[in-house]
């Protein structure tokens, strides 16, 4: 390692002292605070039954919402993809596309959430709407990078036929880009599940709402056992992702199958 | 024998006048220095069986973009039956709907299956809503399973095109093309990475369409040999420029500059001039 490295590594680490002594992040108050995570374990094994089917009942209603987004969110941002994608189209149509698109992306998903209970009140539909935006700007942006990177030998040769754009549309980039996009919904769906669980805190339904609710009450206990379930839920749909995209993504991308054990 | 051949045939002496493709002092360029093709002259008769042969980078696969449209000369003056290739002009947009093109790639649909693939040719004649829904007219699917079994692949409707073997790949761009209904079949070194056997077979499938369907076909090559083995008239590419134009009738060949020649001097005068 080189002087000029340390003096850099040197200076990285006095930052974060600084920055942690300006924003109060006192490590010794992490490990006086471990021991609250006893007491709140133990509130948990206090919590009566009856909470954890109205624990399952939130999420349930929080992977609906996620779902809802997911597909319809992606639905929208199919079309703008199409015209956001430089193969496609010229300067004209795909630049103010583009900048349409990553405006959206500009804001999470939280702050989508807050603009729309402020329209349409709280509740689990300015969650929802919340997600669709929020898809839609990412999706949009997945696959007009997919719809770029498409062989563009079947292109050429199918657009040497004269064909119209439509045409071109349908029988070459949907079916070349078709797996970049179900391997896409599933991540969004995976995420957005995750994006739901906390959009509950500004009051856009979910889980995320009895959550934040019992933390208002000091219901410690009630809180962690419904965040477990979020955990467990999370988990759950990221393993069961990997195994679809495995068994069906995988394959017809790259023509072959894959050995599963 | 020739002369025999037009009297039972008087049509054929009258068709063949007439310049379907017509390439005059043509020039190409990628950037204002280099240029892909330097004057090319070409004059193609229709329903002839064209060759160009010519070294990787003599321009040969630029002449093939030039005459379906895709690519635009820099200077000169190319006519397509007296239409200008342009993909932007209506008029030849839809003169390209039965131009059949089979790019060295193949540009196959890989997560399509063979019957779609094939029906691609098809689809100028299609309309919106059937395009769309991928409704085509019965009519076109028996079309398309004939053009199949003429090309050697009946059974394989529902394979998908990523699971077919380089052969298989070929005949089906070659059914795509003859979807089209074409008039004219621009070939880019279709058999090049083929072992000699399957070679042989696309070449034959080509010519009996060429024959059948009184097709111009102009094919890219760089085997000298198989050019004059199936070609009417072959041009030799080099640099860019057109070094040599010969007729093949049987085992005569005919240098339009410098009068009759066999086969070994063609050969010889090939080699010596591409591998300088």
């Amino acid at each position: 390692m080189t002087p000029k490295n340390n003096i850099i590594i040197g200076i990285i680490i006095a930052l974060v002292v600084v920055a942690s002594y300006n924003v109060d992040a006192n490590p010794l108050e992490f490990a006086k605070g471990l021991p609250n995570l006893a007491i709140v374990a133990e509130e948990m094994f206090l919590v009566e039954p009856k909470y954890i089917p109205t624990a399952l009942w939130a999420m349930f209603e929080t992977i609906q919402m996620a779902f809802i987004g997911t597909v319809v969110g992606t639905a929208i941002a199919l079309p703008l993809s199409m015209l956001a994608a430089r193969n496609l189209n010229s300067k004209y149509v795909y630049a103010p596309v583009r900048a349409l698109l990553a405006a959206i992306r500009t804001f999470p998903s939280i702050l989508w959430a807050i603009l729309f209970v402020i329209m349409v009140g709280l509740g689990t539909f300015a969650g929802v709407l919340a997600i669709v935006m929020y898809t839609v700007g990412f999706v949009a942006k997945l696959q007009y990078e997919a719809i770029e990177t498409i062989d563009s030998d079947p292109m050429d040769a199918v657009n040497s036929i004269g064909v119209s754009k439509w045409q071109l549309i349908r029988y070459v980039v949907i079916p070349e880009s078709a797996s970049h996009l179900l391997s896409q919904m599933l991540y969004m769906f995976d995420y957005n599940v995750r994006q739901t669980s906390i959009l509950g805190l500004v009051g856009a339904g979910g889980i995320g709402f009895y959550i934040i609710n019992y933390i208002k009450f000091f219901e410690y206990g009630k809180a962690a056992i419904f965040m477990l379930v979020v955990l467990v839920t999370v988990l759950f749909i990221d393993w069961a992702s990997v195994k679809i995209r495995d068994k069906y993504i995988i394959k017809s991308q790259h023509g072959m199958k894959v050995i599963t054990k | 024998m020739k002369q025999i051949q037009m009297t039972q045939n008087p049509s054929f002496s009258l068709i063949s006048t007439n310049k379907i493709i017509q390439m005059n002092n043509v020039w190409t360029s990628y950037d204002s220095k280099n240029f892909a093709l330097e004057g090319i002259n070409l004059s193609i008769s229709r329903g002839t069986n064209y060759a160009i042969v010519g070294q990787s980078g003599s321009g040969k696969s630029t002449l093939l973009k030039l005459m379906n449209g895709m690519m635009i000369p820099s200077k000169g003056t190319i006519k397509i039956d007296y239409v200008t290739p342009n993909i932007n002009n209506k008029k030849f947009k839809k003169m390209m709907h039965t131009i059949g093109y089979i790019p060295q790639s193949l540009g196959l649909v890989k997560n399509i299956t063979v019957l779609e693939n094939i029906l691609i040719g098809a689809l100028p004649r299609l309309t919106k809503l059937q395009s769309l829904f991928k409704k085509f007219p019965e009519s076109e699917i028996q079309e398309a399973k004939r053009i199949m079994s003429l090309v050697g692949l009946s059974g394989k409707e529902d394979r998908k095109a990523y699971m077919l073997s380089g052969g298989e790949k070929r005949r089906v761009a070659i059914a795509r093309a003859l979807m089209q209904k074409p008039t004219i079949l621009l070939a880019d070194e279709i058999v090049s990475e083929l072992d000699h056997v399957t070679a042989r077979e696309i070449m034959n499938l080509i010519a009996d369409a060429q024959k059948r369907m009184n097709l111009t076909a102009i094919m890219v090559h760089h085997d000298m040999q198989l050019a004059l083995e199936y070609a009417n008239r072959v041009a030799v590419i080099k640099e860019g420029r057109k070094i040599l134009e010969i007729g093949v009738e049987g085992d005569t060949i005919v240098d339009f500059q410098t009068g009759d020649l066999n086969t070994e001097e063609i050969m010889e005068m090939y080699s010596d001039d591409t591998k300088k």
